[in-house]
């Protein structure tokens, strides 16, 4: 490295893996001496962390790697993450980006980038691949940080173009992944999201999910775990039970994709709506005020308006506190592209908006069930004006004054109010004085 | 670090072997190549930047691993495997899926496959894998040719329905046979083929009684 630090920049697309696996990558940079700048600073490396979940994802892929080379000329473009692998020739004959890595090499990036440095031109072919050899995550980053334990997905549900991209299902050795979550408690987060493509189906020797969560839950200190998007098949009662130890935050975000169990199977989900409907139950048995969240597409091929009515009725029904509505686009390489049936797109667009207002409803019907309650929030940011926010235990943003204590840190808040409207509410409250 | 395995390969096709103008099955040398019945396999040709998705037609300890296939004249990648010959390279991945037998149950439990078109294959599979099995196949097809290696099967546990011809023992979908026909409490039923029939027997079956978890599916690609 010159005396000058090399200035590297970032962009991330897609997921909270993608997220997940940047800011590694930010961290292995940062350790190896880079300077880590803004993506709308001048920087000598640029990395990419693409998506190509949607064709709207593919869009901003390419428009985030011709703004990265426009803003950039003459730095090295490094393009990465599942538009990577999904079209690798035709991104690797453009000269405007230096180097195409796919997902299984993400981890291997900074090899590449120290060797260019060096005069030496790897071919990122060449680069080790392991999926899960991403640095500890630094805390300077975020509060909270992603656990890898998973990766790929072996579902080949009808719509879905991740198990070509992001490959076979492999799982983290659980010894590793306690290394892992021992590190990261260790750089001072308390807040730690337990993350992959296909997590419910972990399988490493005899362990299995609820063996990872509970030797997470397991390991002492003051911090608490979320599980991040999960589906809605291979759990049973332990995975319940394991929401009674106060470290485990009672929010899941359970991917329903539809209400209608014709579309189900034509999307190949491995379950019916039943099943959906009996795991809402059994949580809200026990926890009335269990937060659900979820995705649906909308506008997969077939589904009429009775499928359609079906996942507006789903939405009442679980009371999601938010549904991530995707409209439905055509995945090259999938069987649903080969179906017939295809939704127009007017008929997607305005059963996307019928969606979005339903949810928004239910979202401020969730939330306003705290008004008069508490909730355990860690602080993300304090504003000039002395305003905390943060997310409680249920996942629901929170704000409240402060005076004299600092980010990073958890807090009782008696909720009072819900301010702003739809993706913005927020619950605003004032600190419990203990 | 180990670095993870990346489980792919290219495999010599061994033979096409015709069993209607439109259907055949593929079959490839089995190598070191580990499945379980009712698995599937991810197939590319070599030079093809497409693959599809493919349940296994042989059993676990065939001397070759087998797929069965129908031609969609106007699709993609069908009809340029219905063109491969001996010794044409074909990249295998895999194997993929929870749509197996529960080996617990074997011993002791009735099976009943049921499957339309195509959607044999994985039932070819497990019967083959499993002798012992106690086991009943009902293949929905549109004509009595589209039987596919009815011959391997003893006659008594084959039913066939045809909706296009009346050569099948039933003359109709096979949810008519569903809907009249007596099964055992403990049944396991395993569904393969596509969604229309998948969502048409699970309601048959679903009004007879059975739990969601006697019932397994394979939503056909």
């Amino acid at each position: 490295m010159s005396l000058e630090k090399r200035k590297i920049a970032f962009k991330t697309l897609g997921c909270r893996l993608n997220q997940y696996e940047t800011d590694a990558l930010v961290s292995d940079f940062d350790q190896a001496g880079y300077e880590v700048v803004d993506f709308k600073d001048a920087a000598d490396v640029v990395v990419v962390n693409t998506c190509t979940v949607t064709n709207q994802s593919d869009q901003k892929s390419r428009n985030i790697i011709s703004q990265a080379a426009r803003n950039n000329q003459g730095s090295m473009v490094v393009v990465t993450g599942c538009m990577a692998n999904n079209y690798k020739e035709k991104l690797e004959g453009q000269d405007k980006i230096t180097y195409v890595v796919d997902n299984k090499r993400k981890a291997s990036i900074r090899q590449l980038v120290d060797a260019h440095f060096n005069g030496e031109i790897l071919h990122p072919s060449n680069l080790d691949g392991d999926v899960f050899q991403f640095s500890t995550v630094d805390k300077s980053l975020h509060t909270r940080s992603s656990i890898k334990i998973q990766d790929g997905c072996d579902n080949f549900c009808t719509f879905c173009i991740i198990p070509k991209v992001r490959g076979r299902a492999v799982s983290r050795p659980l010894p590793e992944i306690i290394e892992n979550v021992k590190h990261t408690l260790a750089n001072g987060f308390k807040e730690l999201v337990i993350t992959g493509v296909n997590i419910g189906r972990y399988e490493w020797e005899d362990k299995r999910f609820e063996d990872v969560v509970e030797a997470i839950l397991d390991i002492p200190g003051d911090f608490r775990v979320r599980i991040s998007s999960l589906e809605p098949d291979g759990f049973g009662d332990r995975f319940l039970d394991l929401f009674k130890h106060p470290k485990l935050a009672p929010h899941l975000h359970l991917c329903l994709q539809s209400g209608s169990d014709k579309v189900l199977l034509r999307m190949r989900r491995m379950y019916a709506y039943k099943r959906f409907e009996s795991i809402v139950e059994c949580f809200r048995v026990v926890w009335p005020d269990f937060n659900f969240t979820t995705d649906l597409i909308v506008g997969f091929p077939g589904e009429d308006e009775d499928d359609f009515q079906q996942s507006l009725d789903a939405v009442n029904q679980f009371g999601f506190s938010h549904v991530h509505a995707f409209k439905y686009s055509v995945r090259k390489g999938t069987r649903a592209e080969r179906m017939e049936e295809q939704v127009p797109e007017k008929v997607k667009t305005s059963r996307s908006a019928q969606l979005r207002d339903q949810s928004e409803a239910m979202r401020k019907s969730y939330l306003n069930r705290f008004i008069g309650q508490k909730q355990t929030v860690l602080i993300e940011k304090i504003d000039e004006q002395g305003w905390a926010s943060g997310y409680g235990e249920h996942y629901v943003p929170v704000e409240f004054k402060v005076d004299g204590i600092s980010k990073n840190t958890f807090h009782k808040v008696r909720i009072t109010k819900l301010k702003g409207e739809n993706e913005s509410l927020t619950l605003v409250g004032e600190l419990e004085l203990i | 670090m180990q670095a993870i395995k990346i489980d792919e390969s290219f495999y010599k096709v061994k033979e096409v072997r015709r069993l209607t103008d439109e259907t055949f099955s593929l079959r490839l040398p089995k190598k070191q190549f580990k499945f379980k019945a009712g698995q599937h396999i991810s197939l590319g040709i070599q030079g093809d930047y497409q693959s599809r998705e493919y349940s296994i037609y042989s059993g676990e300890q065939d001397e070759h691993l087998e797929v069965l296939v129908k031609e969609v004249k106007e699709g993609y990648f069908s009809p340029k495997l219905s063109h491969l010959k001996p010794g044409d390279l074909v990249e295998v991945n895999g194997p993929f899926g929870k749509f197996r037998i529960d080996e617990k149950k074997v011993a002791d439990h009735k099976f009943v496959f049921i499957a339309s078109g195509t959607g044999i294959a994985p039932f070819r599979s497990m019967v083959r894998t499993y002798p012992e099995l106690d086991y009943q196949i009902i293949h929905g097809v549109r004509y009595g040719h589209e039987a596919y290696d009815k011959d391997e099967y003893a006659p008594e546990r084959h039913v066939l329905c045809t909706t296009g011809d009346k050569s099948g023992q039933v003359h109709g979908r096979l949810t008519k046979y569903l809907k009249k026909t007596k099964f055992d409490k403990t049944t396991q039923f395993y569904l393969c083929g596509n969604s229309n029939m998948i969502f048409d027997a699970l309601e048959v079956l679903k009004d007879k009684g059975f739990d969601r978890d006697q019932i397994h599916c394979e939503v056909y690609f």
